[in-house]
Protein backbone atom coordinates (compact mmCIF):
# COMPACT_ATOMS: atom_id res chain seq x y z
CA UNK A 1 0.00 0.00 0.00
CA UNK A 2 1.43 3.34 -0.93
CA UNK A 3 1.37 6.16 1.52
CA UNK A 4 -2.03 7.78 2.03
CA UNK A 5 -0.41 10.94 0.82
CA UNK A 6 -0.51 9.52 -2.68
CA UNK A 7 -4.26 9.21 -2.78
CA UNK A 8 -5.08 12.84 -2.08
CA UNK A 9 -6.83 14.65 -4.91
CA UNK A 10 -5.28 17.26 -7.12
CA UNK A 11 -6.21 20.81 -6.22
CA UNK A 12 -6.50 24.02 -8.11
CA UNK A 13 -3.98 26.57 -6.92
CA UNK A 14 -5.03 27.91 -3.58
CA UNK A 15 -2.57 30.15 -1.84
CA UNK A 16 -2.22 29.25 1.83
CA UNK A 17 -0.55 31.34 4.44
CA UNK A 18 2.74 29.82 5.53
CA UNK A 19 3.07 28.37 9.01
CA UNK A 20 5.31 30.12 11.48
CA UNK A 21 8.62 28.28 11.75
CA UNK A 22 10.19 29.93 14.75
CA UNK A 23 13.35 27.85 15.12
CA UNK A 24 16.10 30.30 14.23
CA UNK A 25 17.47 30.08 17.78
CA UNK A 26 18.64 26.57 16.91
CA UNK A 27 20.96 27.81 14.19
CA UNK A 28 23.68 28.87 16.59
CA UNK A 29 23.72 25.38 18.16
CA UNK A 30 23.68 23.56 14.84
CA UNK A 31 26.74 22.21 13.07
CA UNK A 32 24.91 22.57 9.73
CA UNK A 33 21.83 24.61 8.87
CA UNK A 34 19.71 24.72 5.74
CA UNK A 35 17.27 27.62 5.55
CA UNK A 36 15.28 27.90 2.34
CA UNK A 37 12.47 30.35 1.65
CA UNK A 38 11.29 30.36 -1.92
CA UNK A 39 8.37 32.60 -2.90
CA UNK A 40 6.37 32.06 -6.03
CA UNK A 41 8.51 34.18 -8.35
CA UNK A 42 11.70 32.32 -7.41
CA UNK A 43 9.98 28.97 -7.75
CA UNK A 44 8.91 29.90 -11.27
CA UNK A 45 12.33 31.30 -12.11
CA UNK A 46 14.07 28.17 -10.86
CA UNK A 47 11.56 25.83 -12.49
CA UNK A 48 12.18 27.50 -15.83
CA UNK A 49 15.87 26.55 -15.53
CA UNK A 50 15.17 22.88 -14.83
CA UNK A 51 16.32 20.46 -17.47
CA UNK A 52 13.34 18.37 -18.62
CA UNK A 53 15.72 15.69 -19.94
CA UNK A 54 17.17 15.10 -16.49
CA UNK A 55 14.86 12.66 -14.67
CA UNK A 56 15.50 14.23 -11.25
CA UNK A 57 14.84 17.74 -12.49
CA UNK A 58 11.81 16.69 -14.49
CA UNK A 59 10.31 15.21 -11.33
CA UNK A 60 10.97 18.41 -9.42
CA UNK A 61 9.26 20.38 -12.16
CA UNK A 62 6.13 18.25 -11.71
CA UNK A 63 6.10 18.74 -7.95
CA UNK A 64 6.67 22.48 -7.88
CA UNK A 65 4.38 23.40 -10.76
CA UNK A 66 1.48 24.27 -8.46
CA UNK A 67 3.43 25.66 -5.52
CA UNK A 68 3.19 29.21 -4.22
CA UNK A 69 5.97 28.97 -1.65
CA UNK A 70 8.50 26.57 -0.18
CA UNK A 71 9.94 26.85 3.30
CA UNK A 72 12.53 24.49 4.70
CA UNK A 73 14.49 24.62 7.92
CA UNK A 74 16.97 21.85 8.63
CA UNK A 75 19.34 21.74 11.59
CA UNK A 76 22.01 19.13 12.15
CA UNK A 77 23.61 19.01 15.59
CA UNK A 78 26.81 17.44 16.88
CA UNK A 79 25.17 16.29 20.10
CA UNK A 80 21.80 15.01 21.15
CA UNK A 81 19.49 17.19 23.18
CA UNK A 82 20.06 20.48 21.36
CA UNK A 83 16.40 21.00 20.57
CA UNK A 84 13.44 20.54 22.88
CA UNK A 85 9.92 19.20 22.77
CA UNK A 86 8.79 22.81 22.84
CA UNK A 87 10.52 23.33 19.49
CA UNK A 88 8.57 20.42 18.02
CA UNK A 89 5.34 21.57 19.66
CA UNK A 90 5.73 25.01 18.13
CA UNK A 91 5.00 23.32 14.81
CA UNK A 92 2.55 20.69 16.04
CA UNK A 93 0.35 23.26 17.75
CA UNK A 94 -0.15 25.10 14.49
CA UNK A 95 -1.13 21.84 12.85
CA UNK A 96 -4.12 21.58 15.21
CA UNK A 97 -5.91 24.27 13.23
CA UNK A 98 -8.99 22.82 11.54
CA UNK A 99 -7.69 23.18 8.02
CA UNK A 100 -4.73 20.91 8.77
CA UNK A 101 -4.99 17.13 9.10
CA UNK A 102 -2.22 14.77 10.10
CA UNK A 103 -2.17 12.01 7.54
CA UNK A 104 0.74 9.97 8.81
CA UNK A 105 3.22 9.77 11.63
CA UNK A 106 5.96 7.16 11.65
CA UNK A 107 8.79 6.15 13.90
CA UNK A 108 11.91 4.62 12.41
CA UNK A 109 13.27 2.67 15.35
CA UNK A 110 16.57 1.93 13.61
CA UNK A 111 17.43 5.61 13.34
CA UNK A 112 15.22 6.89 16.18
CA UNK A 113 13.59 9.27 13.72
CA UNK A 114 9.98 10.39 13.78
CA UNK A 115 8.35 11.85 10.70
CA UNK A 116 4.91 13.49 10.78
CA UNK A 117 3.08 14.71 7.70
CA UNK A 118 0.12 17.08 7.65
CA UNK A 119 -1.94 18.23 4.72
CA UNK A 120 -3.87 21.46 4.50
CA UNK A 121 -7.11 21.44 2.59
CA UNK A 122 -9.15 24.30 1.25
CA UNK A 123 -12.58 23.64 -0.20
CA UNK A 124 -11.74 19.96 -0.31
CA UNK A 125 -8.51 20.40 -2.22
CA UNK A 126 -4.91 20.08 -1.10
CA UNK A 127 -3.45 23.50 -0.42
CA UNK A 128 -0.36 22.77 1.64
CA UNK A 129 1.93 20.16 3.12
CA UNK A 130 3.99 20.21 6.30
CA UNK A 131 6.57 17.64 7.29
CA UNK A 132 8.19 17.54 10.72
CA UNK A 133 11.12 15.11 10.95
CA UNK A 134 13.13 14.70 14.13
CA UNK A 135 15.93 12.41 15.20
CA UNK A 136 18.27 12.84 18.17
CA UNK A 137 20.68 15.04 16.23
CA UNK A 138 18.64 16.54 13.42
CA UNK A 139 15.45 18.53 13.03
CA UNK A 140 13.71 19.31 9.76
CA UNK A 141 10.58 21.29 8.96
CA UNK A 142 9.25 21.37 5.41
CA UNK A 143 6.28 23.56 4.44
CA UNK A 144 5.04 23.48 0.87
CA UNK A 145 2.34 26.03 0.13
CA UNK A 146 0.01 25.66 -2.81
CA UNK A 147 -1.44 22.95 -4.93
CA UNK A 148 0.40 19.66 -4.51
CA UNK A 149 0.26 16.60 -6.70
CA UNK A 150 0.59 13.73 -4.20
CA UNK A 151 1.61 11.26 -6.88
CA UNK A 152 4.41 13.51 -8.06
CA UNK A 153 5.69 14.22 -4.58
CA UNK A 154 5.48 10.55 -3.66
CA UNK A 155 7.68 9.79 -6.64
CA UNK A 156 10.52 11.90 -5.34
CA UNK A 157 11.86 8.60 -4.06
CA UNK A 158 13.89 7.05 -6.84
CA UNK A 159 15.56 10.40 -7.47
CA UNK A 160 18.49 12.26 -5.91
CA UNK A 161 19.93 9.02 -4.59
CA UNK A 162 16.85 8.39 -2.45
CA UNK A 163 15.83 4.76 -2.80
CA UNK A 164 12.74 4.01 -4.76
CA UNK A 165 10.15 2.06 -2.87
CA UNK A 166 7.77 -0.18 -4.72
CA UNK A 167 4.52 -1.46 -3.28
CA UNK A 168 4.96 -4.97 -1.92
CA UNK A 169 3.56 -7.73 -4.10
CA UNK A 170 0.20 -8.83 -2.81
CA UNK A 171 0.23 -12.31 -1.36
CA UNK A 172 -2.04 -14.91 -2.92
CA UNK A 173 -4.60 -16.16 -0.48
CA UNK B 1 17.37 -0.78 6.09
CA UNK B 2 17.53 1.91 3.44
CA UNK B 3 19.90 1.10 0.59
CA UNK B 4 21.25 3.30 -2.12
CA UNK B 5 21.52 1.95 -5.62
CA UNK B 6 24.62 2.97 -7.51
CA UNK B 7 24.34 4.52 -10.91
CA UNK B 8 24.76 2.00 -13.74
CA UNK B 9 28.22 3.32 -14.63
CA UNK B 10 29.76 2.77 -11.15
CA UNK B 11 32.07 -0.22 -10.77
CA UNK B 12 31.15 -0.59 -7.13
CA UNK B 13 28.02 -0.32 -5.04
CA UNK B 14 28.38 2.68 -2.74
CA UNK B 15 26.18 1.27 -0.01
CA UNK B 16 28.14 -1.97 0.11
CA UNK B 17 31.43 -0.10 0.15
CA UNK B 18 30.29 2.01 3.08
CA UNK B 19 29.19 -1.05 5.03
CA UNK B 20 32.42 -2.88 4.34
CA UNK B 21 34.83 -0.06 5.02
CA UNK B 22 33.23 2.29 7.50
CA UNK B 23 35.00 0.81 10.51
CA UNK B 24 38.34 1.02 8.74
CA UNK B 25 37.83 4.65 7.81
CA UNK B 26 36.44 5.61 11.19
CA UNK B 27 39.18 3.78 13.06
CA UNK B 28 42.00 5.45 11.12
CA UNK B 29 40.52 8.82 12.01
CA UNK B 30 39.71 7.87 15.59
CA UNK B 31 43.12 6.46 16.41
CA UNK B 32 44.78 9.43 14.76
CA UNK B 33 42.67 12.13 16.37
CA UNK B 34 41.58 10.35 19.55
CA UNK B 35 38.30 12.26 19.34
CA UNK B 36 35.15 10.34 18.48
CA UNK B 37 33.11 13.28 17.19
CA UNK B 38 35.91 14.54 14.99
CA UNK B 39 36.58 11.05 13.72
CA UNK B 40 32.91 10.64 12.76
CA UNK B 41 33.00 13.90 10.86
CA UNK B 42 36.16 12.95 9.03
CA UNK B 43 34.74 9.53 8.21
CA UNK B 44 31.54 11.07 6.86
CA UNK B 45 33.59 13.44 4.70
CA UNK B 46 35.55 10.52 3.30
CA UNK B 47 32.42 8.67 2.20
CA UNK B 48 30.87 11.83 0.76
CA UNK B 49 34.04 12.21 -1.22
CA UNK B 50 33.77 8.62 -2.38
CA UNK B 51 30.24 9.22 -3.56
CA UNK B 52 31.31 12.29 -5.52
CA UNK B 53 34.17 10.39 -7.12
CA UNK B 54 32.47 7.05 -7.63
CA UNK B 55 33.07 7.21 -11.36
CA UNK B 56 36.83 7.07 -10.75
CA UNK B 57 36.68 3.82 -8.79
CA UNK B 58 37.58 0.84 -10.90
CA UNK B 59 36.99 -2.10 -8.56
CA UNK B 60 36.24 -3.03 -4.94
CA UNK B 61 39.95 -3.34 -4.12
CA UNK B 62 40.57 0.06 -5.69
CA UNK B 63 37.81 1.43 -3.46
CA UNK B 64 39.51 0.03 -0.36
CA UNK B 65 42.82 1.56 -1.32
CA UNK B 66 41.18 4.86 -2.27
CA UNK B 67 39.25 5.05 1.00
CA UNK B 68 42.31 4.30 3.08
CA UNK B 69 44.33 6.95 1.30
CA UNK B 70 41.64 9.62 1.65
CA UNK B 71 41.02 8.67 5.29
CA UNK B 72 44.70 9.22 5.98
CA UNK B 73 44.75 12.58 4.21
CA UNK B 74 41.59 13.87 5.83
CA UNK B 75 42.68 12.76 9.29
CA UNK B 76 45.96 14.60 8.95
CA UNK B 77 44.14 17.67 7.62
CA UNK B 78 41.72 17.59 10.55
CA UNK B 79 44.58 17.33 12.99
CA UNK B 80 46.29 20.36 11.47
CA UNK B 81 43.08 22.35 11.56
CA UNK B 82 42.68 21.46 15.17
CA UNK B 83 46.09 23.06 15.81
CA UNK B 84 46.42 21.92 19.31
CA UNK B 85 48.42 19.45 21.28
CA UNK B 86 47.12 15.94 21.85
CA UNK B 87 44.14 15.81 24.13
CA UNK B 88 45.78 14.13 27.12
CA UNK B 89 48.85 15.38 28.93
CA UNK B 90 50.80 12.21 29.48
CA UNK B 91 51.88 13.30 32.95
CA UNK B 92 48.24 12.97 33.92
CA UNK B 93 47.93 9.42 32.67
CA UNK B 94 47.73 7.03 35.57
CA UNK B 95 50.75 4.78 35.65
CA UNK B 96 50.10 1.12 36.13
CA UNK B 97 51.98 -0.20 39.13
CA UNK B 98 52.25 -3.76 37.89
CA UNK B 99 53.08 -5.29 34.57
CA UNK B 100 49.82 -5.71 32.73
CA UNK B 101 48.31 -9.03 31.76
CA UNK B 102 47.38 -9.78 28.18
CA UNK B 103 44.73 -7.55 26.62
CA UNK B 104 44.81 -5.17 29.56
CA UNK B 105 42.38 -2.38 28.72
CA UNK B 106 44.45 0.08 30.76
CA UNK B 107 47.50 -0.67 28.68
CA UNK B 108 45.46 -0.39 25.51
CA UNK B 109 44.20 3.03 26.46
CA UNK B 110 47.68 4.11 27.52
CA UNK B 111 49.06 3.00 24.21
CA UNK B 112 46.38 4.85 22.28
CA UNK B 113 47.19 8.02 24.15
CA UNK B 114 50.92 7.58 23.64
CA UNK B 115 50.31 7.09 19.93
CA UNK B 116 48.42 10.38 19.76
CA UNK B 117 51.46 12.12 21.21
CA UNK B 118 53.62 10.96 18.29
CA UNK B 119 54.33 13.38 15.46
CA UNK B 120 51.74 13.16 12.70
CA UNK B 121 53.56 11.11 10.13
CA UNK B 122 54.90 8.62 12.64
CA UNK B 123 51.47 8.36 14.20
CA UNK B 124 49.83 7.49 10.92
CA UNK B 125 52.57 4.99 10.04
CA UNK B 126 51.97 3.20 13.33
CA UNK B 127 48.20 3.15 12.76
CA UNK B 128 48.52 1.78 9.25
CA UNK B 129 50.98 -0.85 10.39
CA UNK B 130 49.15 -2.13 13.44
CA UNK B 131 45.52 -1.32 12.77
CA UNK B 132 45.53 -2.12 9.08
CA UNK B 133 48.34 -4.67 9.09
CA UNK B 134 49.97 -3.02 6.07
CA UNK B 135 53.61 -3.67 5.32
CA UNK B 136 56.01 -0.74 4.81
CA UNK B 137 55.68 -0.86 1.01
CA UNK B 138 51.90 -0.59 1.25
CA UNK B 139 52.15 2.17 3.85
CA UNK B 140 54.51 4.08 1.59
CA UNK B 141 52.01 3.81 -1.27
CA UNK B 142 49.11 5.03 0.87
CA UNK B 143 51.00 7.94 2.37
CA UNK B 144 53.06 8.88 -0.65
CA UNK B 145 56.36 8.70 1.19
CA UNK B 146 59.46 6.58 0.54
CA UNK B 147 59.59 3.04 1.95
CA UNK B 148 62.82 3.85 3.75
CA UNK B 149 61.11 6.74 5.54
CA UNK B 150 58.28 4.43 6.60
CA UNK B 151 60.72 1.92 8.05
CA UNK B 152 62.66 4.52 9.99
CA UNK B 153 59.45 6.08 11.31
CA UNK B 154 58.32 2.67 12.50
CA UNK B 155 61.62 1.95 14.22
CA UNK B 156 61.70 5.32 15.93
CA UNK B 157 58.06 5.16 16.98
CA UNK B 158 58.46 1.74 18.56
CA UNK B 159 61.62 2.86 20.34
CA UNK B 160 59.85 5.95 21.63
CA UNK B 161 56.82 4.02 22.78
CA UNK B 162 58.99 1.44 24.53
CA UNK B 163 60.89 4.17 26.31
CA UNK B 164 57.69 5.91 27.45
CA UNK B 165 56.19 2.66 28.65
CA UNK B 166 59.34 1.72 30.57
CA UNK B 167 59.26 5.07 32.34
CA UNK B 168 55.82 4.10 33.47
CA UNK B 169 56.96 0.73 34.68
CA UNK B 170 55.42 -1.13 31.78
CA UNK B 171 57.71 -3.55 30.08
CA UNK B 172 58.02 -6.90 28.38
CA UNK B 173 56.04 -9.69 29.97
CA UNK C 1 56.32 -9.52 16.36
CA UNK C 2 57.37 -8.67 19.90
CA UNK C 3 55.07 -8.06 22.82
CA UNK C 4 54.75 -4.32 22.15
CA UNK C 5 53.70 -4.90 18.57
CA UNK C 6 51.10 -7.42 19.72
CA UNK C 7 49.78 -4.92 22.25
CA UNK C 8 49.67 -2.23 19.58
CA UNK C 9 47.62 -4.49 17.32
CA UNK C 10 45.12 -4.99 20.10
CA UNK C 11 45.06 -1.35 21.14
CA UNK C 12 44.50 -0.28 17.54
CA UNK C 13 41.76 -2.81 16.78
CA UNK C 14 39.13 -1.30 14.54
CA UNK C 15 36.16 0.39 16.13
CA UNK C 16 32.68 0.97 14.74
CA UNK C 17 31.29 4.47 14.28
CA UNK C 18 27.89 5.40 15.70
CA UNK C 19 24.88 3.27 14.78
CA UNK C 20 23.38 5.99 12.60
CA UNK C 21 26.60 6.67 10.69
CA UNK C 22 25.30 5.44 7.34
CA UNK C 23 22.14 7.48 7.69
CA UNK C 24 24.12 10.61 8.43
CA UNK C 25 26.25 10.16 5.37
CA UNK C 26 23.16 9.67 3.19
CA UNK C 27 21.54 12.77 4.63
CA UNK C 28 24.60 14.83 3.85
CA UNK C 29 24.66 13.38 0.38
CA UNK C 30 21.25 14.77 -0.45
CA UNK C 31 22.14 18.10 1.01
CA UNK C 32 25.38 18.95 -0.76
CA UNK C 33 25.22 21.87 -3.12
CA UNK C 34 27.66 21.94 -5.97
CA UNK C 35 30.68 23.97 -4.96
CA UNK C 36 31.02 25.31 -8.48
CA UNK C 37 27.77 27.17 -8.00
CA UNK C 38 29.04 29.35 -5.17
CA UNK C 39 32.14 30.22 -7.18
CA UNK C 40 30.12 30.77 -10.34
CA UNK C 41 27.69 33.03 -8.51
CA UNK C 42 30.54 35.19 -7.25
CA UNK C 43 32.05 35.51 -10.71
CA UNK C 44 28.71 36.31 -12.30
CA UNK C 45 27.91 39.00 -9.75
CA UNK C 46 31.24 40.65 -10.43
CA UNK C 47 30.66 40.48 -14.15
CA UNK C 48 27.34 42.33 -13.60
CA UNK C 49 24.74 43.05 -16.25
CA UNK C 50 21.02 42.50 -15.91
CA UNK C 51 21.01 39.39 -18.08
CA UNK C 52 23.82 37.75 -16.18
CA UNK C 53 22.25 38.70 -12.87
CA UNK C 54 18.94 37.16 -13.91
CA UNK C 55 20.67 34.02 -15.09
CA UNK C 56 22.50 33.74 -11.80
CA UNK C 57 19.27 34.22 -9.89
CA UNK C 58 17.65 31.54 -12.00
CA UNK C 59 20.51 29.09 -11.46
CA UNK C 60 20.52 29.69 -7.73
CA UNK C 61 16.74 29.35 -7.57
CA UNK C 62 17.00 26.12 -9.50
CA UNK C 63 19.61 24.73 -7.12
CA UNK C 64 17.51 25.76 -4.14
CA UNK C 65 14.50 24.02 -5.65
CA UNK C 66 16.52 20.86 -6.15
CA UNK C 67 17.84 21.04 -2.62
CA UNK C 68 14.35 21.58 -1.24
CA UNK C 69 12.99 18.59 -3.12
CA UNK C 70 15.90 16.39 -2.07
CA UNK C 71 15.22 17.15 1.58
CA UNK C 72 11.46 16.69 1.13
CA UNK C 73 11.91 13.41 -0.73
CA UNK C 74 14.33 12.12 1.85
CA UNK C 75 11.91 12.70 4.71
CA UNK C 76 8.97 11.24 2.81
CA UNK C 77 11.04 8.17 1.99
CA UNK C 78 11.11 7.36 5.73
CA UNK C 79 7.32 7.33 5.63
CA UNK C 80 7.24 5.25 2.48
CA UNK C 81 9.67 2.73 3.89
CA UNK C 82 7.49 2.39 6.97
CA UNK C 83 4.35 1.91 4.90
CA UNK C 84 6.11 -0.63 2.74
CA UNK C 85 7.15 -2.64 5.76
CA UNK C 86 3.55 -2.59 7.01
CA UNK C 87 2.37 -3.79 3.62
CA UNK C 88 4.89 -6.63 3.64
CA UNK C 89 3.66 -7.80 7.03
CA UNK C 90 0.04 -7.95 5.83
Amino acid sequence: MRVLLLTCALAAASFAQQIKIDLDHLAKKAANTVDLSLPSNLIQLGAAMLDPKDPDQAQVKKVVSGLQAIYIKNFEFKREGEYTKADLDSIRTQMKAPEWARIVGVLSSEERETVEVWVKTDAGKVAGLTILAADPRELTVVNLVGSIDPAAIGELSGHFGIPKFSPPKSKKK
Amino acid sequence: MIGIVSTPKAAIDFDAAMQEHRSMVFSVAYHFLHDRDQAEEVAQDVFLSLHKNLHEIESPSHAAHWLRRVAVQRSIDASRRRMRRPVVALENVKEPSVKPAAADPLLGELLRKLIVSLPETQRMVVILRYQEDLDPTEIAAVMGIPVGTVKSHLQRSLALLREKLERRGVGER
Amino acid sequence: MDWLEEELKQALARKEPSADFDARVRRRMVRTMPRWLAAAAAVIVLASGAGLYRHRQGEMAKEQLLQAMRITGEKLSVVQEHMQSIGERQ
